[in-house]
């Protein structure tokens, strides 16, 4: 035992200062897209539309493009096929921070004002501590590890006063990953009815937001067509630094995510990275 | 490019052939043309793919009525192919010992059982129910304690000693077969990353290499080479996974922490490289769609070397606690014979003796020659010592891939999909993931059959708590290393 505890101590301090320090996402990675709706013509808003395997990018009535953050994915398909294309319209940010309290925030079209940036804390009972019981709803098992890993000494979430409760009766946050699939429907009801109040529910990961991929009889297709969602965290899976944002957020102990609007709307960091993409 | 002998059989005589032909049974599946779209001449087969001695030999089937004699009391590896048919086309699989729902549940059945409330449902399992004075039932799941995947165990306990263990998946299933089939084929392969989405790199390998297959395509240098370095930072990561899990349940709290630091600098060396902390977007059809520049080399190259310094010191603290040693010595014991008549894939059948692995077995990206690390015992530390090995093989795998980059394209354009049925394999950290593909026409897919190396090793989950205790429980699960999103797909 004596070893572990030398090579526990000789280890130099590596835990993120996040929210109170900057954690810089790498310079290529791939969060969400982002896009500016007027510079698209119709004949663009197609092409870029069938691009879309989850339907982020759709078009809407009159022809034009719109991008609904909560269903992409960050393949990058979209970019990819403007590649050498002079106009600036469609970039991808690299984002960390992109969780939201309300989905109308993700999406961005000609049409559409986005949502104003929500800054009341839910209810401000839970602003010190949170305990938080993990649902898997059909998740692709990679969320299951983002969330593990805030446990790692790079995030070590219990000190922002954030703990796993092995039970539903001691929880104050239900965080659910996955599409909901038609059996888990119950189990997730169950679990919810098992809280006390006040209670949180964070929908983790794009699937869980949105379905994103997922549609058929199997999946109903994001969380909040079961239980009424407080705070979404799209990502492919979410970055452990995305699911700390989101669970700050839903302590009401940091801001909404930009809007994924490409010039304006998302963060100069965002933009800056997504202009050079 | 796979290639495979087919034979015609009698579904009638479908169980009697595959026991002559012998070897590992690697698929059963059904195909219904009768599901939409259906062809001009639907058909209604069962097809089994079986590895000998002498490669792959496909049994075919064409059915006349819904019943067929069942395969399972002959081959056991047939045992949830059958159950997986009966739930999905209706086929009955007659004299199967236990052909109860496994892919659907029944309503009452998906419903959750909270520790302490008293409305367990049994699964009827004939011969293997057990009843007695002081016997009682565990329901662990679906919503399990921690953060894990879906997944019910139901064990069957007089306190101490597990008697019986089910197991019952299926909650997360999502239709990706379905899904990879309705989608546009280029954007198919991110259906198959999102399968598992921790074998991301595999499941994506397995189906590309299946289309290819159908395209006549063939990868360039390059591109074989970055896949399979994404391939193996994908096995270091998981075979993390397993290990930082077993220091969790032996209450190993700095070794927990320090391989959870080593996983998380693979997450981020993948962030960087790819844009995914799960390498996703990288593996396409033809080859790869991403490049590594002389920058992304250079810290692949730079962060491996350090990153597996820093892995042999800890692993070297590991080896030497007492502590996590017994609680994984004789734990979970798999024997050879089980391994091998259960099909088992991966660290699961290596653990156990079995010499099996797919980047030997059905060669793809320009694998050079490897040992293949096996052992002997078939207990949770077996599996364990396994990848242990496998890190230092994959390591050795990357550095050489690194140095044989070289210069040219990394993917070619996708032909039309001329073949009428291919297979496409990969070895995952699991093990043995296979996609069996056939095309509509020349730019869409009709039928897909994916197997995950989890389907395969799920099914001995009850096989190994011979004599074992429930503390044991997440030591046997962690050295099995399962993915339920991967078995239910």
């Amino acid at each position: 035992m004596i070893r572990w505890f030398l090579r526990g101590v000789s280890r130099p301090r590596v835990t993120t200062r996040y929210p109170r320090g900057e954690e810089p996402p790498p310079s290529g990675f791939r969060a969400r897209a982002l896009l500016e709706p007027e510079a698209v013509d119709r004949e663009e808003a197609a092409r870029l539309a069938a691009t879309c395997l989850p339907g982020a990018l759709a078009r809407d009535e009159p022809g034009t493009l719109r991008l609904d953050a909560s269903r992409c994915i960050g393949c990058g398909l979209c970019v990819d096929v403007r590649d050498g294309d002079p106009t600036d319209a469609i970039a991808l940010d690299r984002g960390y921070e992109l969780a939201v309290r309300s989905r109308d925030r993700l999406i961005v079209g000609a049409d559409r004002r986005e949502a104003d940036i929500t800054t009341s804390p839910l209810g401000g009972a839970f602003r010190r501590s949170l305990h938080i019981r993990h649902v898997d709803a059909g998740s692709d098992g990679a969320v299951e590890q983002e969330i593990a890993a805030l446990l790692n000494p790079y995030y070590d979430m219990h000190r922002l006063g954030l703990f796993f409760t092995a039970s539903p009766r001691h929880a104050d946050v239900l965080l659910v990953t996955g599409p909901v699939t038609t059996p888990m429907v119950q189990p997730l009801r169950r679990t919810y009815e098992a809280m006390p109040e006040p209670r949180v529910v964070v929908a983790a990961g794009t699937d869980a937001c949105s379905g994103s991929i997922w549609s058929g009889p199997e999946v109903v297709g994001g969380v909040d067509r079961v239980l009424p969602v407080d705070v979404y965290i799209p990502g492919d899976p979410p970055s452990p630094i995305a699911l700390l944002h989101g669970l700050l957020l839903a302590a009401g102990r940091v801001q909404e995510a930009s809007s994924p609007r490409l010039h304006g709307g998302a963060s100069a960091d965002a933009a800056r990275a997504g202009g050079a993409a | 490019m796979i290639a495979w002998r087919t034979d015609t059989v009698t579904a009638s005589a479908l169980a009697v052939d595959l026991e002559r032909l012998g070897g590992r049974l690697m698929m059963l599946f059904a195909i219904n043309d009768a599901v939409p779209p259906a062809p001009p001449a639907p058909r209604r087969e069962l097809s089994a793919l079986v590895r000998t001695a002498d490669g792959l030999t496909r049994l075919r089937a064409p059915m006349q009525g819904r019943v067929y004699p069942a395969v399972t009391p002959r081959v056991a590896a047939a045992h949830w192919f059958e159950r997986e048919i009966h739930d999905l086309f209706g086929i009955v699989p007659e004299g199967h010992p236990r052909l109860e729902p496994l892919v659907r549940h029944a309503p009452e059945e998906a419903e959750v059982n909270l520790p302490g409330e008293q409305d367990v449902r049994l699964e009827h399992r004939g011969a293997e129910r057990l009843a007695g004075p002081g016997v009682f039932v565990i329901p662990y799941g679906p919503v399990r304690s921690g953060v894990f995947e879906t997944a019910q165990f139901l064990i069957q306990t007089g306190g101490e000693d597990v008697a019986y263990c089910a197991q019952r998946l299926f909650f997360k299933r999502r239709g990706a077969e379905r899904r990879i089939c309705e989608v546009p084929l280029e954007q198919a392969v991110l259906v198959a990353e999102r399968v598992s989405g921790t074998s991301s790199v595999a499941h994506a390998l397995a189906f590309s290499h299946a289309v290819e297959s159908l395209a006549g395509t063939e990868v360039p240098p390059r591109g074989a080479a970055i896949r399979r370095i994404l391939a193996e930072l994908e096995r270091l990561y998981n075979h993390l996974e397993a290990t930082v899990r077993e220091c969790e349940d032996a209450s190993l709290s700095v070794g927990q922490a320090q391989f959870a630091a080593l996983k998380e600098r693979l997450h981020r060396l993948a962030g960087a490289v790819v844009g995914n902390r799960y390498l996703r977007g990288a593996v396409v059809p033809g080859g790869t769609r991403i490049d590594f520049d002389a920058g992304a080399v250079d810290l692949i190259g730079s962060t491996v070397a350090d990153w597996a310094r820093d892995f042999d010191r800890v692993l070297e603290i590991l080896l030497r606690t007492d502590s996590f040693l017994d609680r994984l010595v004789s734990t979970g014991p798999l024997s050879e014979r089980d391994a091998r008549e259960f099909a088992c894939v991966g660290p699961v059948a290596r653990g156990s003796g079995v010499d099996v692995d797919t980047r030997r077995d059905l060669p793809y990206d320009g694998y050079p020659a490897f040992e293949i690390a096996r052992h002997s015992d078939g207990d949770a530390m077996a599996r364990m010592e396994v990848r242990f090995r496998e890190v230092g093989t994959s390591l050795e795998l990357i550095r050489e891939a690194l140095v044989s980059l070289q210069p040219g394209p990394t993917r070619t354009d996708l032909g039309p999909l001329a073949q009428d049925s291919a297979l496409g394999a990969a070895e995952s950290a699991r093990g043995e993931t296979l996609y069996w593909l056939e095309p509509a026409d020349a730019h869409t897919l009709r039928f897909c059959k994916l197997r995950a190396a989890s389907f395969v090793n799920f099914g001995v989950f009850n096989r190994v708590f011979d004599s074992q205790v429930l503390t044991d429980f997440s030591f046997i699960e962690h050295s099995l290393g399962l993915s339920p999103a991967g078995c239910d797909a």
